[in-house]
């Protein structure tokens, strides 16, 4: 147990001396809450009182971008909804990238497997840091709310009122699921030997492969009869392709962070919202954070086990 | 107790064997040099020890335990250059080696910045470090815990005469103290002045496992090599390739083996033939005379 604490502090005071956490932070805890300020400020200075403010309600408006719940809300928003990677998964690579790629790339490992030499301790330890440090990064998005929302409430027509415990929750929600797109950016990182390959792999491979089905899925619907289907139908496989989005690691990773993007579509007067039936992102997910999380909970358990199977035998050149 | 054991140590990438089968025991507080060309399977044989790579058949020991193991956190190592986080101090790379290994002191990391010299630059980020600075600090790092063994993969490499000396000495005054030290060296000078046994290995396989004297006895054939300048050095050259003798040009002066018992007749024998010495010095047999020497009797060039 002491070793595993170990090699946890070493890591949290490696991570505090690098540059690349503290602008992350700024960026999640200072700039996008001054942004939404900014914005609702604009809004109720140059919107508020005129004709467009007729019916529509500009106050409300100004109540979902810049009163103090709204922006921890659209601070959880922006992580996983950001383009054209999400914000959270940035943050991810970025911790994940220290912890493990600048091992490798400052040819670490031979010092640190020699002063730790329990290679499963190493691995869980750097998996617990790298997490305390993405829990910091949102713990500190989600107090940005109240603390630059209360400067907001000086000059803008917004209150403190809002469901904050059920936010909370998303965001609690959003650091565990976390959890699985931190294993496979550690794989990713371990597997390829390499920062950069790793980062590029995480970014991009899992929306490449969804990408491609979602492509392949909709080109098969508009020809239902065809050779493909025909195979699926005699494998009775047919059902499971369908359902194939409902599984992707994106699609899952990002469920509590999307579901709070209903209120500001509702806010912002758009018909419906990501959970609905209706609306512009209506039957592309099927919100559930139940399913979600036995979903990333698989894909977790698979990331580790490889993760653990290579790193406790492979050699260090 | 057996400080470090190697029982039939081997370690075969594809069909190469870069270490080819090899057993030695190391005493607790002994020290003793690991030597070898470049490529003979000295780091490869520490990564073992370290616990780095596992071994493709055989085994090895650390204090009587097995490695990799909880016996390795009783090792310090430097294998072949030091690393280190470029973004941090001097200070803060000990601190954070400290931290993972748990039980050391900020007063420890202190007393091993002194000891190696390195007080006045630990503030500074060891991206601006120089080679020999790192690896002041790379033993440091291995010495933060008080460990009682140390696997030194070529230490002295990249440091100025002058830092190889302190360098030698810090390692003689660990190993006083008891702790048990494997270096390992292609620059011979300076393990024949740090240690009494060596083991020298070869394309992976043990030549020579014995005490520093036996390894210079192993000479079967002992040569004494003469300097000379000669009044006439194209006479004397002619001359000694004459006797059968390959003398080699060294600026002004010839060098030139002889064995041991025409060595006393060589000058009278050049003022025989009318040659006449100017200077003549005898060296002393180096220890790098003895490796080759023993690596040559082994079949394989030099």
């Amino acid at each position: 147990m002491s070793a595993l604490v170990n090699v946890i502090r070493a890591e949290l005071f490696k991570a505090a001396r690098k540059r690349r956490l503290y602008l992350l932070a700024i960026l999640l805890w200072v700039i996008f809450p001054l942004l939404l300020l900014f914005v609702g400020w604009l809004l109720q200075t140059r919107v508020a009182g005129t004709f467009v403010d007729n019916g529509t309600g500009v106050g409300a408006v100004v109540e979902a971008v810049a009163a103090p719940l709204a922006i921890s809300r659209n601070s959880l928003v922006l992580l996983g909804n950001s383009a054209p990677v999400a914000l959270l998964i940035v943050a991810v690579v970025l911790i994940a990238a220290l912890l493990i790629g600048d091992e490798r790339s400052q040819n670490m490992w031979k010092t640190v497997l020699t002063v730790q030499p329990d290679r499963l301790t190493v691995l869980l330890g750097k998996l617990i840091a790298a997490m305390l440090l993405l829990g910091l990064l949102l713990l500190g998005s989600y107090l940005s709310g109240p603390l630059f929302g209360a400067l907001g409430t000086l000059f803008l027509p917004t209150s403190f009122s809002g469901d904050w415990g059920g936010l909370a929750g998303l965001y609690l929600l959003q650091w565990l699921y976390a959890t699985a797109a931190m294993l496979f950016t550690f794989l990713m990182i371990w597997l390829l030997r390499s920062n950069l390959l790793g980062i590029v792999a995480v970014l991009f491979l899992p929306g490449l492969l969804e990408g491609m089905v979602t492509f392949y899925q909709v080109v098969v619907g508009f020809d239902r009869l065809n050779r493909f289907n025909a195979i699926l139908q005699t494998l009775r496989l047919r059902q499971l392709f369908e359902e194939l989005p409902r599984y992707f690691f994106t699609t899952n990773l990002y469920t509590p962070s999307r579901l709070p993007l209903n209120d500001v579509t509702a806010a912002l007067g758009l018909p419906g919202g990501v959970g609905n039936n209706a609306g512009p992102f209506a039957g592309l997910f099927d919100l559930d954070l139940t399913r979600a999380a036995w979903v990333l909970g698989l894909y977790a358990a698979l990331f580790a086990a490889v993760l653990i199977w290579s790193f406790t035998r492979r050699d260090i050149a | 107790m057996s400080a470090i054991t190697a029982t039939n140590l081997t370690k075969r990438y594809g069909r190469n064997a870069a270490v080819d089968s090899i057993s030695f025991s190391i005493e607790q507080g002994e020290v003793v040099g690991f030597l070898g060309p470049n490529g003979a399977g000295k780091t490869t044989t520490l990564r073992l020890l370290a616990g780095l790579i596992s071994p493709t058949s055989g085994h090895c020991q650390i204090l009587d335990k097995k490695v990799p193991g909880p016996t390795l956190r009783q090792v310090g190592t430097m294998i072949e250059e030091p690393s280190f986080y470029p973004y941090l101090t001097g200070r803060d790379n000990l601190k954070h080696t400290a931290l993972l290994h748990g039980g050391v002191s900020e007063g420890r990391i202190a007393e091993m910045l002194r000891f190696v010299k390195m007080e006045n630059a630990a503030h500074k980020k060891v991206a601006a470090y120089s080679q020999g600075m790192r690896q002041r600090l790379g033993l440091a790092r291995a010495l933060l815990w008080q460990p009682q063994v140390l696997l030194l993969d070529e230490p002295s490499n990249g440091l100025d005469p002058v830092g190889i000396a302190e360098f030698r000495e810090s390692l003689r005054n660990i190993g006083q103290e008891g702790v048990t030290i494997l270096v390992s060296s292609h620059i011979l000078a300076e393990i024949e002045k740090l240690v009494e046994r060596v083991l020298v290995i070869e394309q992976g396989r043990l030549l020579f496992d014995g005490p520093l004297r036996q390894l210079k006895a192993r000479l079967d054939q002992p040569l004494t090599t003469y300097r000379l300048v000669g009044h006439d050095p194209e006479l004397l050259r002619d001359t000694l390739v004459r006797f059968g003798y390959q003398p080699e040009q060294g600026g002004e002066q010839l060098r030139v083996a002889v064995p041991q018992s025409e060595a006393a007749s060589l000058l009278s024998r050049l003022a025989h033939e009318g040659v006449e010495v100017l200077e003549a010095r005898r060296e002393q047999d180096s220890l790098e005379d003895a490796y080759l020497k023993l690596l040559h009797e082994d079949g394989r060039p030099v």
